[in-house]
Formats: C-alpha cells, sequence, structure tokens
C-alpha cells in the first residue's frame, strides 16, 4: 500500500521551544491513525506542518507523494480544533463555500451539501445560521466542511474536544465509515479510549515519535493494561519507534 | 454594595490596561496629535502663503491713491499670499487653470481714473471653483488689501473709493450650493471609513474563528484570497457608493458636471487600496477593539490634511508632502475635480495614477502580511 504520510527528522522550533524534535512517522493509504500525546507533544504542530501551514526547521515531509502545500491541498481535508465556520452564513452555504473553494461547481457543493447534511445527520438544519446551533452541531458541520471535496485523506486535530459522550460515539462512526471508505484518517487526541478504535497509534511526547502500532500490540510491548498505562510506560522507558 | 468588589473589579480594569500598552499609548497618543493638528490647522503660524497672481493693468497713476499698487503692495505685506506677477488677465487666468496659483487679481486699466472721477470700478477674483476653503482665503486676502487701499485713500484725503470685488470662480458658480462643495468629500469620507471598518474587522474574524486557517489550508492562493475579497468589497462599495451619489444628486439636489463613470472608477481605486490596508492592519490587531483604535490613527490626520476643511496648499511643507501620501486627499480632490468642475479623465489622471500607486502599495502589503501568516 502506497504511503499516505511520510515524515522523516521533522524539526520546527518557536523561539527556544522544540515543537517538533526529529519527528519520524510513516502513515499508509487507507490507515486510521490516532496520535497521542500529551499537551505540547507535537500534535497540532505536525498536523499543521501536513496541512502546508507550518514550514519546517528540517527533514522532510511528503503528503500523498508530494510536499506539503498547495499542490496537494485538494486532496486533503483538514478539521481545525475548534469550529472554524462563517457563523452568520447557514451550514449549507458553509459547505457550499468550502466545497467551491476546492473547485467544486456550484451544482456539485450543492449537491455534496445535501448528502453531508445527511452523513453528519444536520437534516433539517441546512439552512440554519451557524450560531444558532449547539456546540456538537457545529462541530459536525466543521467536519463535514473538511470532507465537503471527497478528500483522499483527513487530518483531524482533537475532533471530539469538548463534545458529550454520545456526540463523540456519533462522530467516531462517522470517521469509521470514512476510513472504510478507503479515506486515510489521521487524528489527534489525548483520549486513549479514542485511540483504542485507530487501526494504529503513534504515541508522541516532546515532539519525538516515542512507539507506533496497533493498540493491543503497544500494550503487550509495554506490558500495560492500558493505552495509557502503555504511553507512560514506553515514555519512561525511552522507547525508540 | 460592597466596596471590596468594586475595588477588585477596578483594580482588574486597570491591570488589563497595563497588559494592553499598545491601547494605553493610543489612549494618550491619539488625543495629542488631534489637538496638536487642530491646533497647527486653526491657527495662523506655520502656514505656507497662497500662491496668488496679480494682473495690474492700472498703471500711469502715481501716488499714494494709485489703487492697482497699493493694493499689490498691501498683499505683498500680508503673510498668507504670495504674489506673482501675470502680464494680463488672460495669463492670470491661465495660472489658476493650471494649479500654479490659487488665485487671480485682475485690476483693470483706468481704474485709479475712474476713482479719482468719483465712477464706481471693480477687481476681478480669479478663483479655482472647486475648493471653497481655498477660494476663500484668496477673497479674504483681497479684501483686507482693499482696507489698506481705503485707510490710504483716506490718509490722503482723497475720495473713499468705491471698488467691488467680483468673485469669478472658473468651475462651478452661482448655481452650485454648499453640499455641492462637499458631496465629493462626504463620498470620500464614507468609502474609506467603512470599506476600512469591514475588511479590516471581517479579516480579522477570518483569523479569530480559524476560517483564515482553512482557507490557507486550501487550493487558494494568497492572491485569490485577495482578489476575492477586493471584488466581494468593491462590489459593496459602489452599492454604498450609488446610494450615497442617488441621494445627494435626485434628493438632495447635488451636481455631477463631469461622467458619473469616473466618479465611480476614482472610488474603486481607492477601495482596492482600503481594502488591502484593512486586511494588512488587521494582522497588528488581536481583537475587534484594536481595529477601532486604528480609526482615529489612520483616518484622523486623512481627514485634517486631506484638504476636505483646510487648504493643502497652505499646509507646512512636511506636511504638505504626507497628505500627498494619503489616499483621501488624492480622491477628494479628483472628485471634487470631476462633480464640481466637470473635469475629464485626462485632467485627473495624475491624481488617479496617485490612487492607483497607493492601491498596489496596499496590494503588495496585504500580501506580505498573508505570507506572515505561514511561518
Amino acid at each position: 500500500m502506497a504511503l499516505a504520510i511520510e515524515a522523516s527528522g521533522l524539526v520546527r522550533t518557536f523561539g527556544p521551544l522544540r515543537a517538533l524534535d526529529g519527528l519520524d512517522l510513516e502513515v499508509r493509504e487507507g490507515e486510521l491513525i490516532g496520535l497521542v500525546g500529551p499537551n505540547g507533544a507535537g500534535k497540532t504542530t505536525f498536523i499543521r506542518v501536513l496541512a502546508g501551514l507550518l514550514g519546517l526547521d528540517a527533514g522532510i515531509a511528503r503528503v500523498l507523494g508530494e510536499p506539503p502545500g498547495r499542490a496537494v491541498s485538494p486532496s486533503i481535508g483538514y478539521m481545525t480544533q475548534s469550529p472554524a465556520l462563517y457563523e452568520d452564513l447557514p451550514v449549507r452555504d458553509n459547505l457550499v463555500f468550502f466545497g467551491r473553494l476546492f473547485g467544486l461547481s456550484t451544482a456539485e457543493a450543492r449537491s455534496r451539501a445535501g448528502e453531508l447534511a445527511e452523513l453528519v445527520s444536520l437534516e433539517g438544519k441546512e439552512r440554519s445560521p451557524v450560531r444558532t446551533l449547539s456546540g456538537g452541531m457545529r462541530q459536525r458541520t466543521n467536519l463535514a466542511c473538511a470532507m465537503v471535496h471527497h478528500p483522499r485523506l483527513l487530518l483531524l486535530d482533537e475532533p471530539t474536544v469538548g463534545v458529550d459522550p454520545v456526540l463523540r460515539m456519533r462522530l467516531w462512526d462517522h470517521f469509521r465509515a470514512m476510513n472504510h471508505e478507503g479515506i486515510t484518517i489521521l487524528i489527534t487526541t489525548h483520549v486513549m479510549d479514542e485511540a483504542e478504535r485507530c487501526t494504529r497509534v503513534a504515541f508522541l511526547s516532546d515532539g519525538r515519535t516515542i512507539a507506533s502500532g496497533p493498540p493491543a500490540e503497544l500494550r503487550e510491548r509495554a506490558g500495560a493494561p492500558t493505552l495509557e498505562d502503555a504511553f507512560l510506560a514506553l515514555r519512561d522507558s525511552g522507547a525508540e519507534p | 454594595m460592597s466596596g471590596r468588589r468594586i475595588l477588585a473589579i477596578a483594580g482588574r480594569i486597570l491591570r488589563q490596561f497595563r497588559h494592553d500598552p499598545r491601547s494605553v499609548a493610543l489612549i494618550f497618543v491619539v488625543p495629542v496629535m488631534v489637538m496638536a493638528l487642530v491646533g497647527y490647522l486653526v491657527g495662523d503660524s506655520g502656514k505656507e502663503p497662497l500662491p496668488v497672481a496679480i494682473a495690474d493693468q492700472d498703471s500711469g497713476t502715481a501716488g499714494p491713491v494709485a489703487i492697482g499698487a497699493t493694493l499689490a503692495g498691501a498683499l505683498e505685506r500680508q503673510a498668507g499670499v504670495e504674489m506673482q506677477d501675470a502680464r494680463d488677465a488672460e495669463e492670470a487666468e491661465r495660472r489658476v487653470h493650471d494649479g500654479e496659483a490659487a488665485g487671480a487679481i485682475v485690476i483693470p486699466a483706468g481704474l485709479t481714473q475712474s476713482l479719482l472721477e468719483g465712477q464706481p470700478a471693480q477687481i476681478t477674483v480669479i478663483v479655482g471653483g472647486i475648493e471653497p476653503g481655498l477660494d476663500d482665503r484668496v477673497i479674504g486676502a483681497v479684501r483686507l488689501g482693499m482696507v489698506e487701499v481705503i485707510a490710504a485713500a483716506a490718509e490722503s484725503g482723497a475720495a473713499l473709493p468705491q471698488v467691488s470685488v467680483e468673485r469669478v470662480p472658473l468651475a462651478g458658480g452661482a448655481e452650485l450650493s454648499t453640499l455641492d462643495y462637499y458631496a465629493p468629500a462626504l463620498v470620500v469620507v464614507f468609502g474609506f471609513l467603512f470599506t476600512f471598518m469591514l475588511t479590516s474587522v471581517a479579516f480579522l474574524r477570518e483569523r479569530s474563528t480559524g476560517t483564515l486557517e482553512r482557507l490557507m489550508a486550501s487550493p487558494a492562493s494568497r492572491l485569490d484570497l485577495l482578489l476575492g475579497y477586493l471584488l466581494g468589497f468593491i462590489g459593496f462599495a459602489m452599492i454604498q457608493a450609488l446610494v450615497i451619489l442617488g441621494y445627494a444628486v435626485w434628493i438632495l439636489g447635488v451636481h455631477i458636471a463631469g461622467p458619473p463613470w469616473l466618479v465611480l472608477l476614482t472610488l474603486v481605486i481607492l477601495v482596492i487600496g482600503v481594502v488591502n490596508l484593512g486586511i494588512a492592519l488587521s494582522f497588528y490587531a488581536r481583537n475587534e477593539l484594536q481595529v477601532v483604535q486604528f480609526i482615529p490613527l489612520i483616518f484622523v490626520p486623512q481627514i485634517f490634511l486631506g484638504g476636505l476643511f483646510w487648504p493643502v496648499q497652505t499646509l507646512w511643507t512636511p506636511l504638505r508632502l504626507l497628505s500627498q501620501v494619503f489616499p483621501v486627499t488624492h480622491a477628494v480632490v479628483t472628485l471634487r475635480e470631476v462633480m464640481v468642475g466637470g473635469a475629464a479623465v485626462a485632467e485627473v489622471a495624475e491624481r488617479l495614477l496617485a490612487l492607483v500607486a497607493f492601491a498596489v502599495a496596499m496590494l503588495l502589503l496585504g500580501l506580505l502580511a498573508l505570507r506572515s501568516q505561514r511561518a
């Protein structure tokens, strides 16, 4: 299977802070990979590098075989941590706008907006301005906007932060359904329960990958009952990926 | 009521200001800047003299009652004007038309003789007719000079001369009202202010809500983004301009002597510059309050120095040069010349080019500001 993401020795600093400190990771197409680590581990910085929003100080990154940037952006769906939407516009207009931005015709974008509203259970809310929606509905609209152009790779930055357990379940249902359709998904989280749902997990700490593999394999490798314990054990042992 | 809580709230406000040094600086800098400008503009000192041409055809009569020579001498002594000799009335008028002189005085041949014979006489003052503030200064200087002429005549024991001053505007005229002269400035002010506020706040929201990040992660280039913004705001600004102009023309009876499309073209070029200025400056603001703080800093100097109320020609040279950087200056002059003076595109081409230069510079500034988004 071809590689969706190749990251080798990524370094990115912000003043004295080394947000990425030699991060290595390979993700095959069709994977649902979870990036797990505490705050400041470099998860968001890594995702922003892949989305073409941040440059690198060192290292090589490739996304779907190309360097991150505009050339590959039509194939990427990027979902920001908090909903990045036009609050005064209705759900449908947000979806149509982002669809057109990614090259869909108005008719295609409208039709896709209808499909997505159904997919993320927002039927009947298409004409409601985003500012009138609940937090959960906004987050679902946010996800729909990231998927509007049929991306091959979805970069989801902590998509379930601040979301209630019922909605979290539903969002994960969407992620799994999309993954079954062949979309590669990279998702950042620090909720271990969510990481268990991924086909593979990469533990990040201090801007480096300390381990990666299927959740069960990581638990076994660390001899730990939970992924949380596995993370702590592997981090403290200074494991190499 | 609790004194402790009140003090806690007041203390928190002061602490917030301490963490926002820019707002604190603006609170002190802006009023001082405005007061300094008003003090300078309203006061008499530090002004450059206005060039005024004089065609004195009243030669051949000597003595203190030689009206032309006395008036010319009196005007020479005034600090507010700088006299230029013109050969005849035609040359004097040409100088006003070409902008070499702010006004021209034509003293007809035989004026003194007519007065000595007890006949009433007339002095013609040619003014541009486009900028009332400028014209009033020239007329005021002539009237002040006439006071000296009358005083000189009284001193010499001659009969008091009955001289009237005829104001001849090259553009405009009696059918125009005060509103006709200020309508161009109002259109520019609204166009600039609302476009600047809307663009800077809209772009600030793009940043604060994260949609800018989403746009930057899309295939849209920075230029796509800027041009999209431009097109949207130009459309909006044009509707606004049409509403203002429509109301001014059909309801208030304001005249547009020149081609109306030229008025709209001027506004389009102005808006292109202002949209990009708003985008660039929004990167220096963290919230809407900070955007609002830019308004007095960016806008007030343009209102005061842009020739809306006080003529640019009389400004102290460094301030006059500064006023030439301001788009409002060029837009106001252009619209006055088109709406009041009936100017065609060739006559305002230089001003339009200045506005184009501002628009291009701001477009580059906007692109640079967007570049900083990907660090």
